[in-house]
């Protein structure tokens, strides 16, 4: 379980992510959305224990991800925003690092259900943007992580890549509990079953995703106007 | 950590830079030495020893600038602090990799004492406690390159920063400055070279005073560059 109790962050004099506390539960698939400068990257960071909080607490599984980060890292995979790679690196050699870091076994398996065989000899640089992606992706499943902690993770995408890397994460919430974060409204209303808004660093809707088609647009216009 | 040094030595040695600057190294290494030893006419490998800290003042930011400039400026550093890795360990691969590349570069240079065992009589202990000294000097080197290299983005900003304090350092020991100095001040200050310290060892003493120096200098820049890591800039 992901706790987040009380949390802000701030960078010099902004704040960037002001008291802001959820919880999650197990399968679930959390939309995260929010205007660009929203605090929604700075959240998935606070999470992963790459920054720490000023004030609050996290609770992930048991484990603080300010004390106890390796912990918290061997249960979470994450896709970061822009998804950063090491281009002069082969395929193989990238995803055999990362899953050698995350003790993955069977990481040619993750390779081949995210569709990577056909690329393990290429250097990262020649891929494209889509393949990249996957690349991130597949490195993000290693060590079998209970939370999938996914920034933006269709961003730049066609519309068939994007529809594949969906349906993958609909297909990984059966057994994991993702948070993922978009721009792109419609993703949240076919993926994800919970949908937290952030607006200025704050949190301005946690619930259930809106049944009715355009409900999610509905909904981020009224709460980020206000 | 293997896959870790394994990753960065890699790193180094996929690209075509890495061996440019290995060859480099060697090439002006040996040939100093070689106008030395056929123009000056000294078999002696320590004018040899003494230019290598000049060599290695350019040889080892070059080689370092990148370590987390790179990493900062691609923002993979954000990939590296997301797996299961501490930032000590991150650093400390980092460390021996540059010092694996080091090594490498260093080992072009072993025909010159094999020449010399060739041409004259040799005193191993010296050479080898000269090697010794080198590999100390190439760590401390290294130490603070890696801290100026997780202090930017900018690898040739890391460069620079790394070629003026070790050139600053350098000169603190050399007979230029202490000429210059008044001799209280020159007393006080000339410990803290690195050239000091590593003379001692050119002449073939091993000294445990200048091994705490190199120690500690190592430990106290790669701890400055966890602390760097620590603060996620």
């Amino acid at each position: 379980m992901i706790i987040l109790s009380s949390v802000s962050k701030f960078f010099g004099q902004k704040k960037a992510v002001d008291n802001i506390s959820f919880k999650t539960k197990e399968g679930e698939i959390i939309g995260f959305l929010g205007p660009n400068g929203a605090g929604k990257t700075t959240t998935m960071r606070l999470i992963l224990g790459y920054l720490k909080p000023d004030v609050g607490k996290i609770n992930i599984n048991g484990f603080n991800p300010v004390d106890n980060r390796i912990n918290v890292l061997k249960q979470t995979g994450y896709l970061p925003e822009n998804n950063p790679l090491y281009l002069d690196m082969r395929v193989f050699e990238y995803l055999s690092f990362v899953a050698c870091a995350k003790n993955e076994k069977n990481w040619q398996n993750i390779a081949k259900e995210v569709g990577l065989l056909e690329v393990l000899n290429k250097k990262i640089e020649e891929l494209s943007r889509g393949f990249k992606q996957r690349v991130g992706l597949a490195a993000s499943l290693f060590g079998n992580p209970k939370y999938l902690v996914l920034d933006e993770p269709t961003s730049g995408l066609d519309p068939l890549e994007q529809e594949k890397i969906r349906s993958l994460i609909k297909k990984l919430g059966q057994k994991k509990t993702i948070i993922f974060s978009t721009h792109i409204l419609s993703e949240v209303e076919a993926v994800a079953n919970r949908l937290i808004i952030i607006h200025k660093g704050k949190i301005v809707y946690d619930g259930k995703k809106p049944k009715e088609k355009g409900g999610v647009e509905k909904l981020f216009k009224l709460k980020v106007k206000n | 950590m293997k896959n870790l040094i394994k990753k960065e030595v890699s790193h180094y040695l996929n690209n075509p830079l890495g061996y440019i600057v290995i060859i480099l190294f060697g090439i002006f290494a040996n040939l100093f030495f070689v106008k030395d030893l056929f123009v000056v006419g000294s078999a002696s490998l320590r004018p040899f020893f003494l230019l290598l800290p000049w060599f290695l003042l350019v040889f080892i930011p070059a080689v370092s600038m990148r370590a987390f400039s790179e990493e900062k400026r691609n923002n993979t550093i954000e990939v590296l602090l997301t797996l299961p890795y501490l930032e000590t360990q991150i650093v400390l691969a980092k460390f021996f990799a540059v010092l694996t590349v080091f090594i490498i570069a260093l080992s072009l240079t072993l025909s010159l004492p094999f020449s010399l065992f060739l041409l004259t009589k040799i005193y191993l202990p010296e050479i080898l406690i000269g090697y010794l000294g080198t590999l100390f000097l190439g760590a401390s080197f290294s130490a603070i390159s890696l801290f100026f290299s997780s202090q930017t983005k900018n690898q040739v900003v890391a460069f620079l920063l790394s070629v003026i304090t070790l050139f600053f350092l350098l000169v603190l020991g050399s007979d230029f400055l202490a000429s210059y100095l008044p001799k209280i001040v020159q007393e006080f200050f000339v410990p803290f070279s690195p050239f000091y310290h590593f003379q001692n060892f050119i002449k073939g003493v091993f000294d445990f005073r200048s091994l705490f120096y190199f120690s500690s200098f190592v430990f106290l820049f790669l701890f400055l560059t966890v602390l760097e890591l620590e603060k996620r800039n």
